[in-house]
């Protein structure tokens, strides 16, 4: 581990001098090295443990490590190959390729490490490289670093200040050390030390209320950085809140709630049903996809957030099994967003169309996406949406359930804005001529549909891996046969139902193929009413696709807006003292007044 | 004159097609002039249109029956012709009333058409001004009886001698342009 | 046995389908005084629709209608259909439930893909109202699931005996009840189909055969949702049993729907969350605390 943390680093200063030669050598460091840990963390045995530059035991291999780092390498792998043809775009290529390798230090050694002053350095080290990747997207995306500055050092110094108090009570920053102890302490100090550690990952995993800056970072970023964003630096947050919630005894740290729930859980999932609510309902009304996506994010932390946070053996492992799921997925579909942006140059969805036509490939990766993100069978994303519902139905949390259910439902919604209005519909006259993504881009957009697919049908080596997890942390582990997967309200068998699903398309297939073939006729020639059309771009509704919904919340309370107006009032506050200290003649007057009045005062 | 006895050049499958098509005809009625109002009558429970298996439907793309309902213009032929080419194969059209046999009382008018199997293959006139619901009714029956027999093939009229139809469409409409979103 | 069984579900759907659909436009017919069609118009203008000659617009709208229709095949052969039950403990309601949304998305993407806009009118319509629907039918279905600790629905249908859930959870069933009207798409939820208005929505650019298997999608749609309302609050029974409960469902269904106006979309959806959702809570809390029948 430490090697690899090393080669890392160093690979950050290779990186960056390699580019110098060819743009393109920055991106191939990376995926080298990418391939190079995933190897050898695969194989790699749960429970090993290293020293790291000469402090003894502060890297220690943990199952989740191994869970969260695998998919941290699979999303890095894929974002470097893609990175090699799209690299061309990019504004400041040197330093993009070295601070991509640097983020890949920060966020693996985050996922390493037990040791919460060495876990703070490292995700620091992540914050700060992708910090300085956010401003070369878009115009806005420099406004938007301030956001992500902003609200990730809360969550971090949140995170620092639970830290230096475990300390001061242990006397150790080893969480595993820590965690055996906690259960004995006062109430009001294990409230304060859980919301400052989990703090941490509710700001990193965009949940409420700490949700808004995953609109502008997301939506503004460099197209294939959102990829990383959205599918693996979100991710870190959740490793935090599954590592506390895993490591510390939760359960018999804070009293029941409702149906074996404790009310520090409950909280959490109460944070995670609004995420879904906002992250839901805000992103059926952008127009901007990426900006959408991001919502999408929002809502998706809310789903692992309560999956975590039921700690059961269902739940808990459907929680786990969403955070690769959904990493897959929003790679998947930010990476066809940045093959989309790629040839046509914009990210707002009523300025396409028809796109499927020249960009086939992309259109199926995105359509693989949603389908995962919508959680519908055959691929992995139905898996962990079943678990979480099982899981909550049988504790009987119906309120949860409904909040899960409208998310799930609401996504539907959502992923088809994009796929209606820039895949399907009318192919606009200013994009006759785009062509597919490059060959090399599309390539790692296929290894990502394959292995959604392949997780969707033969869900068992996630599952060895999520219920390695669970055996770490004392959990009763999900129970899964196969391909059958159990839960305490029945079961499902997911190669049945693929083939049934194969069935099902083939009997349709035949019938098709039977009757007569149906005349290919170009995509003007639409039923128009009778009326002649001059301009079929036109004949493309994209814009307000959900006007009817939109309308029924149209003057919903912001939280963008609420935070913006703290700052206006910080700034005001901040012009007042300015202006009382400039030297100016009603500065003068007013400071004179006010030590005459003093002077009075003290005379009196 | 001998009557030249057609040859019934249907396959077996054709034939079954052809009992169904017959039986269940969805219409597409482009409303041109005074025949629309006879059709809720005959679509309402005095006559019950339903019972032979038909219905209206939204769009060209789903309708096998098109009743062109009264007189056309110009402009309006245009449209008809439009609609028309974007049926399905096989598609009957039904001409209703006296304007679409002659022109009707319009027949001088500078911008009426007189005669529309000129430019679409009429398989059905019903004479009238306005034919009354028993009227259609009795066409639909007779149609249905067409179809049956093979009678029925003004489709086939009309992708055979597509050359003639579309040279009499330029003569009298000249070609379409669409100049912008308001003109043509 | 299991082919067999399968075989089984789906030619009951088809046979059963088709005719009880039938049924259903001859008394929506009589309610308006009319005559009425066949009782086997739907066959006659399901293979009508097979032997025409279509247009398509390309592959993904080819895709897009095979994907629907297989995507129901593939659902439907998990409901219990009466006695027969082809997947025994393994036909989840949720599984059910999204395998659903395969056929739905199938049909959604290949109508968007005619690029013709009162297509994505229509869907836009659709998806907003099955957010709508599905959230009070989830929820009452929800509270059933963990009366019995199944969520297996051929469990739950033979649990009942021949106490049956209508009674047993009276306000769930008008629940579900309420949804179901909403998934089949009649009135008054039948807004992202409306011929006049939208030009019948997804369905505008559908020709022959493309128009003959979306009806048959429809039709195995239709039977799935009303097959599980009878499994989970008719108690299922026996196969002639099971078609009777069926009939009698449906025929409630095309009767209120005869005689109601249509919702505008947002109208819907405002009643959905408001009315049904209360509902679905009130049976939620009286399963939880035990008052049940």
């Amino acid at each position: 581990m430490q090697s690899l943390l090393l080669y890392l680093a160093i690979g950050a200063l290779v990186g960056y001098f390699l580019s110098m030669i060819n743009k393109r050598l920055g991106p191939i460091v990376l995926l080298a090295l990418s391939l190079y840990g995933l190897f050898t963390l695969w194989n790699m045995p749960i429970g090993s443990v290293e020293d790291l530059f000469g402090f003894e035991d502060i890297l220690q291999f943990t199952a989740l490590s191994k869970y969260f780092s695998i998919i941290t390498l699979i999303v890095f792998s894929c974002y470097a190959f893609f990175n090699i043809v799209w690299i061309s775009k990019a504004k400041r290529p040197y330093a993009f390729s070295a601070l991509s390798i640097l983020t890949l230090f920060g966020t693996l050694g985050v996922f390493l490490t037990p040791h919460l002053i060495a876990l703070y350095i490292f995700w620091e080290v992540a914050v700060v490289a992708s910090l300085f990747i956010v401003p070369m997207g878009k115009e806005e995306s420099k406004k938007a670093t301030i956001w992500y500055i902003v609200i990730s050092s809360i969550g971090s110094y949140m995170f620092l200040y639970g830290t230096f108090l475990l300390y001061s009570k242990f006397g150790t920053f080893n969480l595993f050390e820590i965690s055996g102890d906690i259960a004995s302490e006062g109430t009001g100090f294990k409230w304060l030390v859980s919301l400052l550690l989990l703090g941490a990952g509710v700001a990193k995993s965009g949940i409420f209320p700490l949700h808004v800056w995953l609109r502008n970072v997301h939506g503004n970023a460099p197209d294939t950085f959102s990829a990383v964003l959205s599918g693996q630096l979100v991710k870190m947050g959740s490793y935090i809140i599954a590592l506390f919630l895993g490591a510390f005894p939760i359960a018999t740290m804070f009293s029941q709630f409702y149906a074996g729930v404790n009310i520090f859980s409950y909280v959490l999932i109460w944070l995670g049903n609004i995420s879904i609510l906002i992250g839901t309902f805000m992103a059926i009304k952008q127009n901007d996809m990426k900006m959408l996506m991001a919502y999408s994010t929002v809502a998706n932390g809310g789903y692992i957030l309560i999956g975590l946070a039921l700690l059961d053996q269902v739940g808990f492992a459907g929680g786990l099994f969403h955070v690769i799921n959904h990493a897959l997925a929003a790679t998947m579909i930010f990476l066809s967003f940045a093959a989309v942006v790629y040839r046509t140059g914009t990210t707002k969805i009523d300025e396409m169309g028809g796109l499927i036509f020249k960009m086939p490939v992309t259109f199926v990766t995105y359509l693989v996406g949603i389908i995962s993100i919508a959680g519908i069978p055959p691929t992995s994303g139905f898996v962990s949406k079943w678990m979480i519902f099982q899981s909550l139905i049988s504790k009987g949390m119906f309120v949860t359930a409904m909040f899960t259910f409208v998310g799930s439902i609401g996504s539907f919604l959502y992923v088809f804005r994009p796929l209606a209005g820039v895949f399907l519909g009318q192919l606009k006259r200013k994009d006759k001529d785009v062509k597919e993504a490059p060959m090399i881009m599309l390539l790692p957009m296929i290894i990502l549909v394959a292995l959604t697919i392949l997780w969707g049908v033969f869900p068992q080596q996630v599952l060895v891996w999520v219920t390695d997890v669970q055996r770490q942390f004392g959990m009763e582990p999900f129970k899964f046969d196969g391909t059958v997967l159990y839960s305490n309200l029945g079961h499902w068998d997911s190669w049945t139902v693929f083939v049934m699903f194969m069935v099902g398309f083939i009997i349709a297939a035949v019938i098709y193929i039977l009757m007569p073939k149906g005349k290919k006729i170009p995509l003007d020639d639409q039923y128009t009413s009778g009326e002649f059309l001059h301009n079929f771009d036109l004949y493309h509704y994209a814009t307000k696709y959900y006007a009817f919904l939109e309308r029924e919340y149209e003057g919903h309370p912001s939280f963008e807006d609420w935070y913006t107006s703290i700052v206006n009032v910080l700034k005001a506050i901040g012009k007042g003292v300015d202006y009382l200290v400039r030297r100016t003649a009603s500065a003068y007057t007013f400071w004179m007044a006010l030590v005459l009045a003093l002077l009075l005062w003290v005379r009196w | 004159m001998d009557k030249i006895e057609k040859i019934d050049e249907r396959g077996v499958w054709e034939k079954i097609a052809d009992q169904l098509r017959s039986r269940s005809m969805w219409m597409l009625h482009y409303c041109t002039g005074c025949g629309a109002v006879e059709l809720p009558p005959s679509m309402t429970s005095r006559f019950d249109m339903e019972r032979l298996g038909m219905g209206p439907m939204a769009t060209p793309r789903q309708a096998d029956l098109f009743l062109v309902t009264g007189y056309l213009s110009t402009k309006t032929l245009r449209r008809v012709i439009y609609t028309y080419e974007k049926m399905a194969d096989p598609k009957y059209v039904i001409g209703f009333g006296s304007c679409t046999i002659n022109g009707g009382i319009y027949y001088d008018s500078y911008s009426t058409i007189n005669r529309l199997d000129q430019y679409l293959p009429v398989d059905l006139y019903i004479a009238g001004c306005m034919p009354r619901p028993e009227a259609i009714l009795n066409a639909f029956t007779k149609l249905m009886d067409m179809i049956r027999k093979g009678e029925a093939d003004g489709w086939k009229r009309y992708n055979e001698n597509y050359e003639w139809y579309k040279q009499n469409q330029l003569r009298s409409l000249g070609e379409v342009v669409v100049y912008d979103e308001f003109h043509e | 046995m299991t082919v067999l069984k399968v075989a089984g579900i789906f030619l009951t759907a088809f046979f059963f389908g088709l005719t009880f659909e039938g049924i259903g436009r001859k008394i929506t017919a009589r309610v308006q005084r009319r005559y009425g069609p066949r009782w086997y118009q739907n066959f006659i203008d399901l293979f009508k629709t097979l032997s025409k000659h279509g247009y398509t617009h390309g592959w993904i709208f080819d895709f897009g209608v095979i994907m629907a229709l297989g995507g129901i095949i593939a659902s439907l052969g998990f409901v219990p259909v009466g006695g027969i039950v082809a997947f025994p403990g393994m036909d989840n309601f949720f599984v059910i439930v999204y395998l659903f949304t395969i056929g739905s998305l199938g049909m959604a993407m290949g109508m968007v893909g005619t690029g013709n806009p009162w297509a994505s009118i229509g869907v836009a319509r659709a998806l907003t109202l099955m957010l709508g629907y599905e959230v009070p039918y989830m929820i009452s279905i929800g509270s059933m699931l963990y009366f019995y600790r199944t969520s297996s629905i051929s469990a739950i249908m033979s649990a009942q005996g021949g106490d049956w859930n209508l009674f047993k959870f009276p306000i769930g069933a008008l629940v579900a009840l309420i949804s179901l009207q909403g998934m089949l798409g009649k009135e008054p939820f039948e807004a992202p189909i409306a011929p006049a208005e939208i030009a019948s929505g997804p369905m505008v650019e559908l020709s022959a055969k493309y128009m003959g298997l979306l009806m048959l999608m429809n039709t195995f749609m239709e039977f799935a949702e009303i097959s599980l309302f009878v499994d989970l609050f008719l108690g299922g029974g026996t196969y002639f049993v099971f078609l009777l409960k069926y009939l009698v469902v449906w025929v409630l269904v095309v009767l209120i729907s005869s005689v109601l106006p249509r919702f505008r979309i947002e109208q819907a959806v405002y009643f959905y969350w408001t009315v049904p959702i209360i509902l679905a809570f009130v049976q939620v809390f009286m399963t939880v605390n035990g008052f049940v029948f």
